[in-house]
């Protein structure tokens, strides 16, 4: 089967055995005090970091408290990591767990609304996404607009755990085994989770498609 | 597996979540299923809908958060010392080995630090400090940040040169912005390698942003049958729909008459007849097509 999900995976789920090795000796470098080696773990998995915790909570502060917060803890504690994991898994652990908090702490299915901190304030999710494209036909924008609200009422609908999970696999394409090791649940679990947040969606998109 | 069985499991089958027997049980279905094709339509559809959500964090956060990160950072995660084995930092030295130890490594370390001082120690009025480590013993670990940087007019082959290099980091920023200086390059003589670039990043680069890029240097290329191709493979496969509607704006621009040619025609039909389930994609193909007075095949 082919899976059009290519998109915009970089990190979790898709290396290969070579990076995997590549990622172990520099975060055994960073845990004798390289911080070079430290530098490149960052920007090796910061922009995905980022664009999860971005996409979560529509946030740029959240993100951005997200982002710091996470790579503080994985600085302070890489002394203590022993490899029972990948540094990938135990990353997006850390971050998935902060996110989590986030969601939890902001009651997100009475807060979410379709705006979001856009690079000049406040901006609406439908009008960002419609304008994007000014010059497509008017119907089209409509229904666009129609349909990300009815997405961004789902998203806000679905549980944090069920969010966090859906966001992991569908936006950043992690494996659902990946998964579950980043929120130290089963397989199983996470796809349980996944089928849940699947179903909502379908339910709440059928009259697109 | 029974019609409600294989349509429970279609979001994990377009996931590629089942295991090979259940997804071979799923195609076996599908193979004879008219209503299962249909509703494996329909998810694929909701899947596409909801992947045009993802929001690309703008690249200025991203580098602001690199750069608080860098002094909020304490202390190393662990000081040399404490990195040392337990039996080599805890074991019982005889005093006269300690003793004999201690002259030695004066000895050595005074040589090699009065010697190497100057270098050591650079001006400190135009160096930055990374990162501070220290031991119970009083020893100053102090790490310079050095990094290199080279200035040179866009057009000089050196910087273009680490340019083409830099398009191929790990760091999406950084291919971003590669990519847009690349863009400007009018350097006829170094147009194929330049291609190339843009051909790479559109079939391989995972970040939408740097692929976008990379089709808009596509524009000066439209008449190339090898960017023809590129795009065409833009229109059928890339999964972000901003990169593809830029691919159809650069074979048919929407502000300024068209240009009708055999090979664009031809992309128009193919992207119809197999592309991907975009309707604004598939209808600027049919507007294009009709235009040019040609039929209109699905």
């Amino acid at each position: 089967m082919v899976e059009q999900q290519a998109g915009v995976i970089e990190n979790i789920g898709v290396h290969g055995a070579s990076d995997r090795s590549t990622e172990a000796d520099l975060v055994r470098a960073a845990q004798r005090g390289d911080t070079a080696a430290f530098d490149q773990l960052v920007r090796a998995h910061d922009h995905q970091v980022l664009r999860m915790a971005y996409n979560l909570l529509h946030s740029e502060e959240d993100a951005r408290d997200v982002y710091q917060e996470a790579f503080l803890r994985v600085y302070r504690n890489l002394p203590k990591f022993r490899f029972d994991c990948s540094f990938s898994t135990w990353l997006y652990r850390i971050v998935s767990n902060l996110c989590l908090d986030q969601l939890r702490k902001r009651k997100v299915r009475q807060e979410e609304s379709s705006t979001f901190e856009g690079e000049s304030g406040q901006v609406d999710r439908l009008q960002f996404v419609a304008e994007e494209r000014a010059d497509v036909d008017p119907q089209r924008r409509f229904q666009s607009a129609e349909v990300n609200s009815r997405i961004q009422e789902v998203l806000a609908e679905l549980t944090p755990r069920e969010r966090i999970v859906f966001e992991m696999r569908h936006y950043q394409g992690m494996r659902l085994r990946a998964i579950g090791e980043a929120l130290n649940v089963t397989e199983e679990a996470a796809k349980n989770c996944l089928f849940r947040a699947t179903h909502k969606m379908r339910a709440a998109l059928g009259d697109f498609v | 597996m029974t019609c409600q069985d294989v349509q429970s499991s279609l979001s994990l089958y377009l996931y590629g979540e089942l295991d090979f027997a259940q997804e071979e049980e799923v195609e076996n279905h599908l193979a004879d299923c008219a209503a299962c094709q249909l509703s494996l339509a329909r998810e694929k559809q909701w899947h596409t809908l909801s992947s045009s959500q993802v929001q690309e964090p703008p690249l200025r956060l991203l580098a602001e958060c690199r750069q608080q990160l860098r002094p909020a950072l304490s202390p190393a995660p662990s000081s040399w010392w404490r990195s040392l084995p337990f039996d080599i930092r805890f074991s019982r030295w005889s005093p006269q080995l300690a003793i004999a130890s201690l002259f030695l490594c004066i000895g050595f370390t005074g040589a090699r630090w009065m010697d190497n001082r100057a270098a050591q120690f650079p001006n400190l009025a135009t160096t930055q400090i990374r990162d501070i480590q220290a031991d119970e013993s009083g020893l100053v670990r102090i790490v310079f940040n050095q990094p290199r940087q080279i200035e040179g007019r866009i057009d000089d082959a050196n910087v273009r040169g680490l340019l083409l290099s830099a398009a191929r980091q790990a760091d999406p920023a950084v291919r971003f912005y590669s990519m847009q200086l690349l863009n400007r390059q009018n350097d006829a003589q170094h147009a194929d390698e330049l291609r190339q670039v843009f051909f790479d990043a559109i079939r391989n680069d995972p970040n939408p942003a740097v692929r976008l890029q990379a089709v808009d240097g596509l524009r000066r290329f439209a008449a190339d049958p090898a960017a023809l191709e590129t795009i065409k493979f833009v229109l059928e496969h890339d999964d972000n729909p901003m990169v593809r509607y830029q691919a159809i704006d650069i074979i048919a621009p929407p502000d300024r008459d068209i240009a009708i040619t055999p090979a664009t025609t031809q992309i128009m039909q193919d992207v119809l007849r197999s592309g991907p389930e975009d309707e604004y994609v598939r209808a600027r193909c049919a507007q294009f097509l009709t235009e040019a007075k040609l039929p209109i095949v699905y």
